[in-house]
């Protein structure tokens, strides 16, 4: 008991005396480049005060699909069609990283805003297109093993 | 819904009216079938037990539950019926006229549902009203309505009297563009020049023998004037119907384009955009809609609930356009003091149970008109219609449409009368 207990101790006085000051000393960047290197390519990307207010207004969407009934760009726009425009907000939601498959769509849809006006429940489509499509180039967009456009 | 029908009650006063919004609301979102009254007295997997006429049923439904509007109108309640006539004889080309007793109409997943009105597309499958087989036909290799999920569902409703279901597939919509087409694409397939007539064949080939009625997925038309269903009968030899529909619900556009299309027709001004007020607004006041300014002598606040944002809770829970006192309830208790309370405290553990969050709203007296929190109405000719009234779930009692058609057109006579 007394031993094992040492030992605990030992390895926790070399992490905190030699480990930690060594990694401290060969460490480059700042704290938002270093979780950005371990997290960002998963899409753990920080939250900003922009993306939070988009968040809480894609939330008002209740997966309805009126917008994709409504949508007239659906039958000319390939992508569009297959994506569905509240599965843009799901993928966005679920990781950022999933967002450059949304971009051909996410582009054709940034200058209509035809379906915005049949939305029971409020929600601003073009302004969440909008920040979509500004977030598919930005850090922690892009997954390695991932090629955008799929 | 309960917005347009408050606008052609008044107009059939003779009223000019002028409807103000930011959206259609939720009406697209509907399954095409109405429900009035459920007789609460039946039991929920014995559909057919329930024998009650609409009024009936309405009457009892007051009498076991005091908060519901229909025990708010008081004797009012008996214009249910005449109100659905209402509505149907508005929306001939979409809805039935009133059958005088409840219909029973398939859902896609096998179960029924039980309707005071239901659209013509769909009564030909009234399960209590079909005499034979019941062919239940999906479209092959499509994944969005399952035969043998529907007809292993109703058979269980044979021994009570329901008709004999038999699962069949039709060889339509394979295509690749149309293999996962989303209903309302199917439904415009089946609008074009001959669609209708090849499904209609196919479906004659595809008949088990003595089969009596056809019923198909939701997706008959997006428009009552593609005659889809008719067109279908015609060159399959049988009549034909649709069950209800979940959201994207094809019946649900189909019922909200009529729904704009009969306004237009009555000579009701349609303003869409953003509704703004000033606090504390009331009758006479000018009101915000885009970029229009709008004075009227009599309003009806048919804003809908959770999901048109007639009631909001941002901290409590809101009436965010005119700031009327909305009503919760809490442990059995209701009142405008509990709609600070928080949101856990308002719904149940069961799932399956009514959820008191989900009830509340504004509170109307008899003439619909809303109350302050000290119970007088807030003005005498300031009316409320629809969802936006608490006391029942939209979505899950079965009286969502109902209450809306019939509080609709009660505000609406009312408030043209009070002009």
């Amino acid at each position: 008991m007394a031993a094992s207990r040492f030992r605990a101790l030992s390895y926790l006085a070399y992490r905190a005396l030699l480990a930690h000051p060594l990694k401290r000393v060969r460490q480059r960047g700042d704290g938002l480049d270093r979780f950005l290197a371990s997290y960002g390519g998963s899409g753990l990307v920080p939250t900003d005060p922009d993306d939070r207010a988009i968040g809480e207004a894609a939330s008002a969407c209740i997966g309805c699909g009126l917008c994709e009934v409504r949508c007239e760009l659906a039958p000319a726009v390939p992508t569009v069609r297959a994506l569905g425009l509240h599965a843009a907000f799901r993928l966005y939601g679920k990781s950022s990283a999933e967002l450059p498959y949304a971009r051909e769509a996410l582009q054709a849809c940034v200058a209509c805003e035809g379906c915005e006006q049949d939305c029971p429940t409020g929600v601003p489509i073009s302004r969440i297109v909008r920040h979509l499509l500004s977030r598919v180039g930005a850090p922690g967009a892009q997954a390695p093993g991932y090629a955008a456009g799929g | 819904m309960a917005g347009v029908m408050a606008a052609l009650a008044a107009r059939d006063r003779a009223a000019r009216v002028v409807l103000v919004r930011r959206a259609p609301g939720a009406t697209a979102l509907s399954s095409g079938a109405i429900g009035a009254a459920p007789d609460a007295w039946a039991a929920p997997g014995e559909p057919f037990a329930s024998r009650l006429g609409t009024a009936a049923a309405a009457r009892r439904l007051a009498a076991s539950r005091p908060e519901h509007p229909y025990a708010a109108l008081g004797s009012a309640v008996e214009a249910l019926e005449e109100s659905l006539a209402f509505a149907a004889a508005q929306l001939p080309e979409v809805l039935a006229p009133p059958a005088g007793r409840p219909l029973f109409i398939a859902t896609p997943y096998g179960a029924v549902a039980t309707a005071a009105l239901a659209q013509r597309t769909m009564v030909a499958g009234d399960l209590a009203s079909v005499r034979g087989v019941l062919a239940v036909a999906s479209f092959r290799g499509h994944l969005g309505f399952d035969a043998r999920l529907v007809a292993g569902g109703l058979a269980a409703y044979q021994s009570m009297g329901g008709p004999r279901p038999v699962a069949i597939d039709l060889d339509l919509f394979m295509r690749a563009d149309l293999g996962v087409a989303r209903p309302h694409e199917l439904a415009g397939a089946l609008e074009a020049p001959g669609a209708a007539e090849e499904a209609g064949r196919i479906l004659r080939a595809a008949l088990p023998a003595g089969a009596a009625v056809a019923l198909l997925p939701p997706v008959l038309g997006l428009t009552a004037a593609g005659r889809v269903m008719e067109r279908i009968a015609d060159a399959a030899g049988v009549p034909v119907a649709e069950t209800v529909s979940d959201v994207p619900s094809v019946p649900g556009l189909r019922l909200q384009a009529a729904l704009d299309a009969r306004l237009l027709a009555a000579g009701v001004e349609t303003v869409s955009g953003v509704v703004r007020a000033e606090r504390g607004a009331r009758p006479g006041d000018t009101v915000f809609a885009g970029t229009r300014e709008l004075r009227a002598r009599s309003w009806v606040l048919a804003t809908g609930r959770f999901v048109g944002g007639g009631i909001v809770r941002r901290g409590q829970l809101l009436e965010p356009l005119l700031g009327l006192p909305v009503q919760a309830t809490e442990a059995g208790v209701s009142g405008v003091h509990l709609a600070a309370r928080p949101a856990a405290s308002l719904t149940l553990r069961e799932r399956h149970a009514p959820q008191p969050l989900l009830a509340a709203g504004v509170r109307v007296d008899r003439q619909l008109r809303p109350l302050s929190a000290s119970g007088t109405p807030v003005h005498p000719r300031l009316f409320a219609a629809g969802a936006v009234i608490g006391g029942h779930e939209v979505a899950a009692d079965g009286t969502g449409l109902g209450v809306a058609i019939l509080t609709g057109c009660l505000a609406g006579w009312s408030a043209a009368d009070a002009i």
